[in-house]
């Protein structure tokens, strides 16, 4: 019931825009409200988890949902930035014709895209997740063009490509687990489920799945944006339509770290956790180099925020290669970044709005042009590089002390390292951009809205997260954590 | 001997699939290349239903009219349009040349066989002579993703990968649930169809369907 007032409101969303021919302005309200239908269905959802346990619609081997802890902390994350999304997005189109077919077209393929993500943390079936994170590809890749220049065309065709040659291999590697699966235990019904995945996993060969969980790891590696499979990602992040570009870099990057989450728990019960562990510590770190030296010669605002993507997605591999601590520390930086970079990218829209270039160089004076605007998007610039009070600095913080309390002394060190390259740099930037004079021919002055208003929460969140961490969150990320560890 | 016939059957129609990925690699065409798609769509569900006929799963033949109608059939339809379309555009200077190209691709399915050892030695299937076949044509196809430059020819680089894949599924498993089969055609198709746009969206915006255009974003 909950799971379905969940999922259906972005669904039926979708389906009203592509009825209604040409587009009217309410389809913009009704994907609003079923945005926060959604929102409110996710805290339920995680309310009920974290008391009652795992919800699912039929008996644990053979339900086709299943909503554990885990599930229930990314569907919060990504229903909470499709809101953000939704009520920033709702000016996306100006009232001539060509602007309301866009938005039209804009409309059907955000909300089927929030589905798709929606349906892949929430459904048990392995294969079934990977043709929804698939359906993520085909959806996000339609709104990239939005605007058709020739930087568009060519982020959206890097992004189809790459991602469904990676999410293939990804299916090769679900393939290969469930050929061992069907060798060992014959065909039952539910098979491809992760908890009985989970339970067959100890007569597993473990050679068959280091070369399954090889490929998955690529695969679902390359959509996350972990490098050196990244290359898509800062074309795609940088083109597409901010609200996109929110909810791709805040958290479709993130399913993809939840399916790689769920696989390393399989792997791990019949394969020693070293394996995978060792894996996602040495793609971690390159994603994290890669992400931190490309900030320093950034001369893009939007591209500076994709690669900072980049760069967390490693820090979040790190963490789920860390054990216990270093999980509920991966997985406390996915909610602070789903947070952090949804609102950075969103108010990355507005300025590029105001001043219509995406250089960094010919942004200046931005606390004079948008007072509000750029005051908020320092602060999401601070958050980003883990200054406390906000939640990024605790994750952050944890998750060297988990590198430390492991006795890994030196990924900690090097984890420190990269970390003070991207303050260094990612300040500079915003240096840059926030003072001085406003060029000429940009409007100077702003008026305080509605959706900076929600913006402004996001803040709130953030400092919520970085000052006290509630014990519902905690309590909702240590039950996730224990859904993962062996 | 009813096993006999059937491993030999699969081996033959595995080889015959990655041959087809060869095609691609030796002739400098796109007509070229859509047939040998087709081709390889027309072994794939053959091999499906000769797997349901011998492993007694009615299941896989309406899986194998799907690849048939969907693979075989309309895909090859679409390809041929939109090559129309652009006129006779030749793969002329590829990154890798074709004996280079030749070269890789058999050191792949040699590297194929390799990795595939494992598998072999815990399933007895009378199919498992196609596992390394299936593992070759994975990366054959995912080599002619990256060494060719027409976006049409990325285009079939990518649907052979996906074939590929589901001959993996097919002799290694029998067959995905039919659930599964069915998402993932879906997602097939809906990812072709968008890639369709986007090529067309190239072409408009480039004019050209050369990926080398594409270098407008860096760093």
């Amino acid at each position: 019931m909950i799971l379905s007032v969940l999922l259906m409101p972005p669904l039926l969303a979708s389906c009203l825009a592509i009825l209604v021919r040409p587009y009217k302005r309410f389809v913009g309200w009704v994907s609003l409200i079923g945005a926060s239908l959604s929102f409110a269905a996710s805290i339920a959802l995680c309310a009920t988890v974290v008391t009652a346990g795992p919800l699912q619609d039929a008996a644990s081997a053979t339900a086709l949902w299943r909503v554990d802890a885990l599930s229930s902390l990314l569907a919060l994350c990504i229903a909470f930035v499709a809101l953000l999304a939704a009520i920033l997005g709702q000016r996306v189109g100006r009232p001539d014709r060509e602007e309301l077919s866009q938005t039209r077209h804009f409309r059907i393929f955000t909300n089927a895209f929030v589905f798709t993500m929606l349906a892949a943390v929430t459904i048990q079936n392995v294969a079934l997740m990977w043709v929804a994170i698939e359906a993520t590809t085909i959806t996000s890749a339609m709104v990239i063009p939005l605007t058709r220049t020739k930087a568009s065309v060519e982020a959206s065709w890097k992004y189809i490509l790459i991602c469904s040659v990676g999410i293939a291999l990804a299916f090769a590697g679900t393939v290969l687990a469930y050929f061992d699966f069907v060798t060992t235990a014959g065909e039952v019904p539910g098979s491809l489920n992760w908890t009985v995945l989970r339970a067959t996993a100890p007569s597993l060969h473990p050679q068959l799945l280091q070369l399954a969980f090889a490929f998955i790891l690529i695969g679902y590696g390359t959509k996350a944006g972990m490098a050196p499979m990244h290359t898509w990602l800062p074309d795609a992040h940088s083109e597409a339509p901010s609200p996109i570009s929110a909810m791709m870099s805040g958290v479709l990057l993130a399913v993809a770290m939840y399916a790689i989450a769920r696989w390393k728990a399989v792997v791990d019960v019949s394969v020693s956790p070293w394996f995978t562990n060792s894996l996602l510590t040495a793609f971690g770190l390159l994603s994290l180099t890669i992400g931190a030296f490309s900030l320093v010669i950034q001369h893009h605002y939007k591209r500076m925020l994709a690669y900072s993507s980049v760069e967390h997605m490693g820090l979040v591999s790190i963490g789920l290669a860390l054990g216990p601590l270093g999980t509920f520390a991966a997985l406390l930086h996915v909610v602070n970044h789903a947070v952090a970079k949804s609102m950075s990218f969103l108010l990355a829209g507005r300025i590029l709005h105001r001043y219509e270039t995406t250089e960094i160089a010919k942004v200046t004076g931005l606390l004079r042009v948008m007072p509000w605007t750029g005051s908020l998007f320092a602060v999401g610039i601070l958050a980003l590089v883990g200054l406390p009070p906000f939640g990024l600095f605790v994750s952050e913080f944890l998750l060297v002390r988990a590198a430390v309390v492991s006795g890994r002394f030196w990924v900690a060190g090097v984890v420190l390292v990269l970390l003070l390259i991207v303050f260094a740099s990612l300040i500079d930037h915003l240096n840059g951009m926030l003072y001085g004079e406003a060029p000429a021919g940009v409007a100077v002055g702003e008026r305080c809205n509605w959706s900076l208003a929600a913006l402004a929460l996001s803040v709130g969140v953030l400092v919520v997260l970085g000052v006290t961490l509630p014990r519902p969150i905690s309590a909702l990320i240590t039950q996730s954590v224990r859904g993962v560890i062996p | 001997m009813v096993n006999g016939t059937f491993s030999q059957l699969v081996t033959l129609g595995s080889s015959g699939m990655l041959l087809t990925a060869l095609i691609v690699l030796w002739r400098k065409g796109v007509p070229a290349y859509i047939t040998a798609y087709k081709w390889q769509a027309w072994l794939l569900a053959a091999i499906t239903a000769t797997v349901g006929y011998y492993g007694r799963d009615p299941q896989l033949y309406w899986v194998a009219a799907g690849l048939l109608a969907l693979k075989g059939v309309a895909i090859p339809a679409l390809l041929r349009t939109m090559q129309r379309r652009f006129g006779a555009q030749r793969e002329a200077t590829p990154y890798v040349n074709t004996e280079v190209s030749l070269v890789i691709a058999s050191v792949l399915v040699l590297f194929a066989y390799v990795l595939a050892r494992p598998w072999m030695t815990v399933t007895h299937l009378p199919t498992r002579q196609g596992l390394p076949l299936a593992m070759g044509l994975l990366f054959v196809s995912l080599f002619i993703v990256v060494s060719r430059k027409k976006a049409i020819t990325q285009v079939i680089g990518f649907l052979m990968l996906e074939n590929a894949i589901a001959l993996l599924a097919v002799v290694g498993t029998y067959g995905v649930p039919l659930l599964v089969e069915f998402g993932v055609f879906l997602d097939a198709l809906m990812g072709f169809l968008v890639m369709q746009i986007f090529v067309y969206h190239i072409h408009e915006t480039f004019d050209s369907i050369d990926v080398e255009e594409l270098t407008r974003l860096r760093h």
